[in-house]
């Protein structure tokens, strides 16, 4: 069931000092810290790796993958960055390997339907026209190249700081600004056949 | 892709969420009234600013959850046996983390440093006269002038090589300027990629054009790389074809 960016972007997980005890407690195998660190994060980790993979399934592998990835080395966790950073980090690891692996992607007019076939939006607060916005919003995004998709999901979606992106994703604060331009300058040239449905 | 502002474009998005402070507003406003091919990537940039901030978490549904229950079972079986096996090094990791060895191991990294910075002065000599070029500071006649076949067999790091200019290439993300020099249009197996750090300062030379090209040899490993570059290229001199 998909939630809006605005809703995700003021989730509140737990707090600093909260992750802290709550990390310590999973570092000493407490099978409840550990449970309640997967609930914590598993909602960002999924979306970030459905956009990323484009496949329930597929996203289910590597929302397992992480959390296993994230249990064995929750020992080795030294609090050198945000929890979520690292989880974020992990997760961007993973999706980048499935990405290696993935089928090619069909283009989105193939996806959505011409122009033609695509409902214009009869009304803006219909539920309906709204499903269908974010369907084609979200089918988009996910035909974006995989660098490209990876910032527009942590800045739109996980709500990330260009700081906290460049932690997670490796690269310099210029090189996300780059891509993040680049990426939305691509949707909104991709999206312009869709505007007056959105 | 005619603009080469690249530090004024990493900045458009801040400038649409209205988070860029006020001088550097203006000053990219200010660029936004000239350059056309600006004001374009401003208008797509909005669009999918737009879209972007409509898009929804796609969230999994409980059922579908993976089951963590018998992973979290054995680590909290074998925590209650005295330790996981897997992570008996994290012991030792700790007590060598000690101020001490933390202390012998910075000096080891500063010497290496040490030792990388003198061992690669002509490189940052190099890289420091780039602004001086500008000026007309450096002493060209000091760079060795070879043909770009004989780059292969070079060790000198300042080098001058002529040939004909293909495939200007920018990389918007780095922010730099590419170009394939070719020895001539008859052999352009034999070339040398050239690479310009800041276009603003030095504005790349027009393809098919014929120059001298003036930096710093190197060789790029790369696996689908394999070539040598002149990275960064310092100066560029206009030949007669």
């Amino acid at each position: 069931m998909p939630t809006s960016g605005l809703q995700s972007r003021t989730r509140q997980a737990i707090d600093r000092a909260q992750e802290e005890a709550l990390v310590r407690a999973a570092q000493g195998d407490d099978g409840h810290a550990l449970r309640r660190l997967y609930e914590a994060y598993r909602a960002q980790v999924y979306s970030l790796a459905l956009y990323s993979v484009g496949d329930a399934a597929q996203a289910q592998d590597v929302l397992q993958a992480v959390f296993l990835k994230v249990f064995r080395g929750l020992r080795g966790f030294r609090f050198h960055s945000s929890l979520s950073t690292w989880i974020y980090r992990i997760a961007h690891n993973e999706c980048r390997e499935h990405h290696r692996r993935r089928k090619p992607f069909v283009p989105l007019e193939a996806v959505l339907g011409s122009m033609d076939e695509v409902d214009p939006q009869p009304n803006s607060h219909d539920q309906h026209a709204r499903r269908e916005r974010d369907r084609i919003i979200q089918q988009a995004v996910m035909q974006l190249p995989f660098h490209m998709r990876e910032v527009v999901v942590l800045k739109y979606v996980e709500g990330l700081s260009y700081d906290d992106m460049s932690r997670v994703l490796g690269c310099a604060p210029g090189t996300v600004a780059s891509r993040l331009n680049r990426a939305l300058a691509t949707l909104g040239e991709r999206l312009r056949p869709f505007k007056q449905c959105l | 892709m005619s603009c080469w502002r690249f530090d004024l474009r990493k900045r458009m998005l801040l400038y649409l969420e209205g988070r860029l402070p006020e001088p550097k507003t203006a000053r990219l406003e200010r660029h936004l009234l000239d350059c056309e091919s600006c004001r374009a990537l401003v208008v797509s940039l909005r669009a999918g600013h737009q879209m972007a901030r409509r898009l929804a978490s796609l969230e999994l549904e409980s059922a579908e959850a993976p089951d963590f229950e018998p992973e979290i079972a054995g680590l909290e079986a074998a925590a209650s046996e005295g330790g996981t096996p897997g992570l008996v090094w994290q012991g030792w990791l700790d007590r060598l983390a000690t101020p001490r060895i933390i202390t012998v191991l910075s000096a080891v990294v500063l010497l290496q440093l040490g030792l990388l910075v003198v061992s690669n002065r002509g490189v940052l000599l190099g890289e420091r006269s780039r602004t001086s070029i500008a000026a007309g500071a450096i002493d060209l006649a000091g760079f060795r002038h070879m043909t770009i076949s004989e780059l292969k067999s070079n060790t000198q790091p300042h080098v001058a090589t002529d040939g004909y200019v293909e495939h200007v290439h920018t990389d918007e993300e780095e922010g730099t300027v590419a170009f394939r020099l070719v020895e001539s249009s008859q052999n352009k197996s034999s070339f040398v990629v050239c690479e310009i750090m800041s276009p603003i300062q030095m504005a790349p030379p027009a393809e098919g054009s014929r120059v001298r090209v003036y930096g710093v040899e190197r060789y790029d490993a790369q696996q689908d790389r394999n070539w040598y570059e002149v990275n960064p290229v310092l100066s560029i001199v206009p030949l007669k074809p």
